[in-house]
């Protein structure tokens, strides 16, 4: 029984074939990298999971339920929370409100009750202040919560961002690159962070990285596109020794 | 021009005269600005929201004078059922003309939503021609008008009185109760939270399980709803409305709401309240033809020399 | 209401669309049957509607009772309207229509003096005579020797409210509040600080606003820094019920008088208490005692169902004028029609009887009228 069955997607800009017949299904409490050269498809994968495209063929399931025709905002509820590979976070807010409001959105109730109920609302509002400072502390930005998001520097706006995703309390976890820009010492640091939030929450995880030591450091199995197409998948070990993989990262470094 | 006549004033009696007389002036330009600036924060909520200077605004307020005096007059409801009655219907209003007429253009070039909001605006003047007819109509009196001298300056010549009218302390507190109230809901509740959300990163919020849509539509419906309430307030105030009166108010909300940089809320209340004391201080200490000129000379200077606004952080133009 | 409006609209339309077929077919047959058109270009929509009605009305008044006697030398009289919308373009437009589609042989018209003079010179370079019977901005017959006028001119408002502040009213210090950018306001301003001041009494402060303002605010608190005992408000009556009202709620104190414009029912609606007490000039009332002014009231009142105005008892004197005219001349040539109009002599009118000056002004007397309880009452006659 899978959480998520990516079935036969393909994705087509016009002309531009970015992912073609991707198949992928994730087991409850799996931590999956996706990894591929620059323009492989990758990000495309989380937007058409995520539904900010509507794939042009295939169809995404979660918990067997069909998400396509869904908007974002329902999928998101439905279980699905994700990080962007350059930040985005709501520079305006407070870092305590930028994790606030997706545990606000998690299940929306009616249009204006936080407006009209008041007790009811400050009541729930108590309850999302204390959970979202324990996300905050998890991630050492507590010091910072008052502050605005766009204030933070670069490698906090990174947890902020991570921080905010499970406030959305998903089952599935979409990380787009989440150690980017980061050095080796930061990134080091975040792997061991995702590691334990992967466990400590019990979620499922599909991980972009650039950052091969992190990929191969965590992930069980990792899956690998080129030019939108899957070109193989299989565990670390196996990843490192396969030719088509050597040979789409001529000139990178696989292994570390 | 002003006609003179020997006055025989020592200078301190004098000045207190001017000093007065600026007070009195600066009342009078707050009345006027808070219909403004009440205005003004449904353009920068919109702006703000989905980067749309919504042109029919003006006439959403426009149509809630008419239903303020359509309730006055029919239903001889009291002030404040009648304000919140305007404000209700324009919100529905305004959530009407979001769904109909931005929605499906919410991806297309700018320019054809713009001419979209002008065509809202044209049509919704001329269903009020239509069905209510084209003429300047008297607004019902709600109040009983009652002036309160709150200083008084002994005898002489000249001002020596500060007045204040009941009704400039009812548009004033009106005015300043939905501003904060508006500002309650944008920075406390999760509505409000969702909105800056949305206005910061559309496509970032709806990832996090905030429904875009709505918090536009919501959007449309508190900023209308607002417009409603200076209609009856204008209502009220100057009590003669017509189908052409939110044209010029509207466009000086605007220049307001540029003035406090679009799409901030203080920056709105702000830029209408500066705007009204303006418009009042130009007719005191100017001429009246200038009147409407203020409006556009503060337009065109903020444009040349502060374009974020008073209340906007400079972004310079990335080339 | 509505539904009954809406009703009625929908058979006129209806009648007309059968009158305008039967028309046509008729066409050929009619032209023996001689018919005198004459056009009124009035506001039958805009800021000033009222008076565009009252207009219209008093015309079709003195058209229907001249009909009824047979009509002028035979021939039946027939009247074209045109709404010029309270705006000069349109009033231009107006006058053009008439004279070059609908052939008119005189217009009466328009209210407002801006109208007025836009339309004017097109009935000047024509030939064709105008009569305004409300447009008292002296400019108005200045246009030309065709252009005429029913009502006296701007700055006998001026002087009339100037004399009966100072002799009447007995007051020596005043204020002035007017539109500038509107010919009538300025002029009954200028006329009333220029004699009032030459009576004796002092102007102690001038002030403006423009169109479509609202909030006088501003002025007003100047206003009163100055302590007037007259506030001079020349204005129409929606803009002067604004301003009273928010006069009287700054404490304003002084008197507030003011010319024709104020003449309306709405006067009241939107000036409330405020506006009591206010004097203002008019041409006519409908208290007046002649003969002539009680028959044209009781026969207006069963036409209308509504007390006449100055300006349906102006509109009514026009087109009274006018249709003299065309009378006395035997023709309906536009030079002889206004030279017969130019040497009429005491022709009974409502208003007064009117001889016409050199400059086509009718020479007469103006009444004031003060608001008490909510209606206009008579109150004094001033001679120039
Ligand atoms: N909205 C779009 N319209 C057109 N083309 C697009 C769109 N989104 C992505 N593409 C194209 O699809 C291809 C895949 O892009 P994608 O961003 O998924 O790559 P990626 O694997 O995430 O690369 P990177 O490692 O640089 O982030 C690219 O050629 C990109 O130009
Ligand atoms: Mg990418």
């Amino acid at each position: 029984m899978s959480l998520l069955d990516v079935n036969q997607v393909s994705m087509h800009f016009g002309g531009i074939k970015a992912v073609t017949d991707f198949d992928l299904h994730l087991v409850p409490g799996e931590l999956v990298g996706l990894i591929g050269p620059n323009g492989a498809g990758k990000t495309t994968v989380f937007n058409v999971i995520t539904g900010v495209y509507q794939p042009t063929c295939g169809a995404v399931v979660l918990n067997s339920g069909d998400l396509s025709g869904k908007k974002p905002c329902r999928i998101t509820q439905a279980g699905i929370a994700r990080t962007f590979q350059n930040i985005r976070l709501f520079g305006s807010l407070s870092v305590l409100d930028n994790v606030k409001i997706a545990y606000h959105f998690h299940a929306t109730h009616g249009v204006l009750a936080s407006v009209l109920h008041g007790s009811k609302h400050f009541a729930g509002e108590e309850i999302i202040t204390k959970k979202a400072l324990e996300l905050l502390d998890i991630f050492g930005l507590t010091p910072r919560k008052e502050e605005k998001a766009r204030n933070l520097p670069y490698g906090e706006q990174r947890r902020l961002e991570i921080a905010r995703a499970l406030a959305a309390r998903p089952q599935l976890l979409l990380l787009d690159e989440p150690a980017a820009g980061m050095n080796t010492n930061e990134s080091r640091d975040l792997v061991r962070l995702i590691d334990w939030i992967h466990h400590e929450f019990g979620l499922t995880i599909l991980l972009i990285e650039h950052h091969m030591d992190v990929v191969m450091s965590i992930c069980r199995r990792i899956v690998v596109l080129d030019y939108g197409r899957i070109i193989a998948q299989g565990t670390p070990d196996e990843i490192r020794a396969n030719p088509k993989v050597i040979e789409a990262y001529l000139g990178e470094e696989v292994s570390s | 021009m002003a006609g003179g006549c020997p006055r025989h004033f020592t200078n301190s009696q004098q000045e207190g005269r001017e000093n007065l007389l600026f007070l009195q002036q600066l009342i009078n330009g707050l009345q006027l600005g808070s219909i403004y600036a009440l205005i003004a924060l449904g353009y920068t909520m919109v702006y703000g929201i989905v980067r749309l200077i919504n042109f029919a605004h003006g006439d959403i307020y426009m149509i809630g004078a008419y239903t303020g005096y359509m309730i006055a007059t029919r239903l001889n409801w009291p002030f404040l059922p009648c304000l919140f009655a305007a404000m209700v219907f324009c919100a529905v209003l305004g959530m009407t003309i979001e769904k109909i007429a931005y929605r499906p253009l919410r991806s297309a070039p700018r320019i054809a939503t713009l001419t979209t909001a002008i065509g809202v605006s044209l049509l919704l003047q001329n269903l009020v021609r239509y069905f209510i007819g084209p003429n300047y109509i008297p607004f019902p009196e709600l109040f009983k008008r009652q002036s309160y001298v709150i200083y008084s300056a002994g005898s002489g010549l000249g001002l020596r009185t500060l007045t204040v009218s009941n009704i400039q302390i009812i548009v004033l507190v009106t005015a300043l109760t939905l501003m904060f109230l508006l500002q309650f809901i944008v920075r406390k509740t999760k509505t409000g939270k969702a909105m800056r959300a949305v206005s910061f990163d559309k496509d970032a919020a709806r990832l996090m399980g905030i429904d875009v849509d709505r918090i536009i539509t919501i959007t449309f419906a508190i900023g209308s709803s607002l417009a409603g309430a200076a209609g009856v307030l204008v209502g009220i105030a100057y009590p003669r409305i017509d189908p052409g009166m939110g044209v010029l108010a509207g466009l000086k909300a605007f220049v307001a709401a540029v003035l406090g940089g679009v799409g901030i809320i203080p920056g709105a209340m702000f830029g209408g309240l500066v705007m009204g004391s303006a418009e009042t201080m130009v007719l005191a200490y100017g001429k009246s033809t200038y009147r409407d000129a203020i409006a556009f000379t503060i337009l065109i200077l903020i444009l040349l020399f502060k374009p974020a606004g008073l209340f906007g952080k400079s972004v310079s133009e990335k080339v | 209401m509505k539904n009954v409006s809406i009703r009625i609209m929908a058979l006129c339309l209806v009648l007309a669309l059968i009158v305008s077929l039967v028309g046509c077919t008729k066409a050929p047959v009619q032209t023996t049957v001689k018919e005198i058109v004459i056009g009124v270009v009035a506001p039958m929509t805009g800021d000033v509607a009222t008076f565009g009605k009252s207009t219209r009305q008093g015309v079709e008044l003195a058209v229907k009772q001249i009909n009824d006697k047979g009509g002028i030398n035979g021939s039946t009289v027939v009247i074209k309207a045109e709404d010029d919308k309270n705006d000069p373009v349109e009033a231009a437009n107006a006058a053009l229509k008439l004279i070059s589609k609908d052939k008119v042989i005189g217009i009466v018209g328009s209210v407002a003096s801006k109208c007025t003079l836009a339309a004017a010179p097109i009935a000047q370079s024509n030939k064709i005579p105008l009569i305004s019977g409300t447009s008292t901005n002296e400019k108005v017959t200045q246009v030309g020797d065709f252009i005429f006028r029913a009502c006296f001119i701007d700055p006998f408002q001026g002087l009339v409210m100037a004399k009966f502040a100072s002799e009447n009213l007995k007051k020596t210090t005043a204020a002035v509040l007017f539109d500038i950018d509107n010919d009538y306001t300025k002029g009954l301003a200028e006329q009333f600080k220029l004699n009032f001041e030459k009576m004796g009494g002092k102007v102690l402060a001038y002030e403006t606003y423009g169109k479509g303002d609202q909030d006088f605010n501003a002025q007003l608190t100047k206003i009163k820094s100055f302590g007037p005992e007259i506030l001079f408000l020349p204005d129409y009556y929606n803009t002067v019920g604004l301003i009273a009202k928010q006069a009287r709620a700054q404490g304003i104190k002084a008197i507030f008088l003011g010319g024709d414009g104020w003449d309306s029912e709405d006067l009241v609606k939107i000036g409330g208490d405020a506006i009591e007490g206010g004097y203002f000039s008019n041409h006519y009332s409908p208290d007046s005692t002649s003969p002539e002014a009680v028959s044209f009231r009781s026969a207006y009142e069963a036409a209308f169902k509504a007390t006449p105005d100055a300006l349906a008892a102006l509109a009514y004197d026009a087109a009274n004028i006018l249709m003299e005219g065309i009378k006395q001349a035997k023709t309906t040539d536009g030079t002889a029609v206004r030279n017969a109009m130019a040497g009429l002599k005491n022709f009974k009118a409502v208003s007064g009887n009117v001889s016409f000056d050199s400059n086509r002004n009718p020479i007469k007397g103006a009444v004031i009228l003060k608001v008490q309880g909510g209606k206009q009452v008579f109150e004094a006659v001033i001679n120039p």
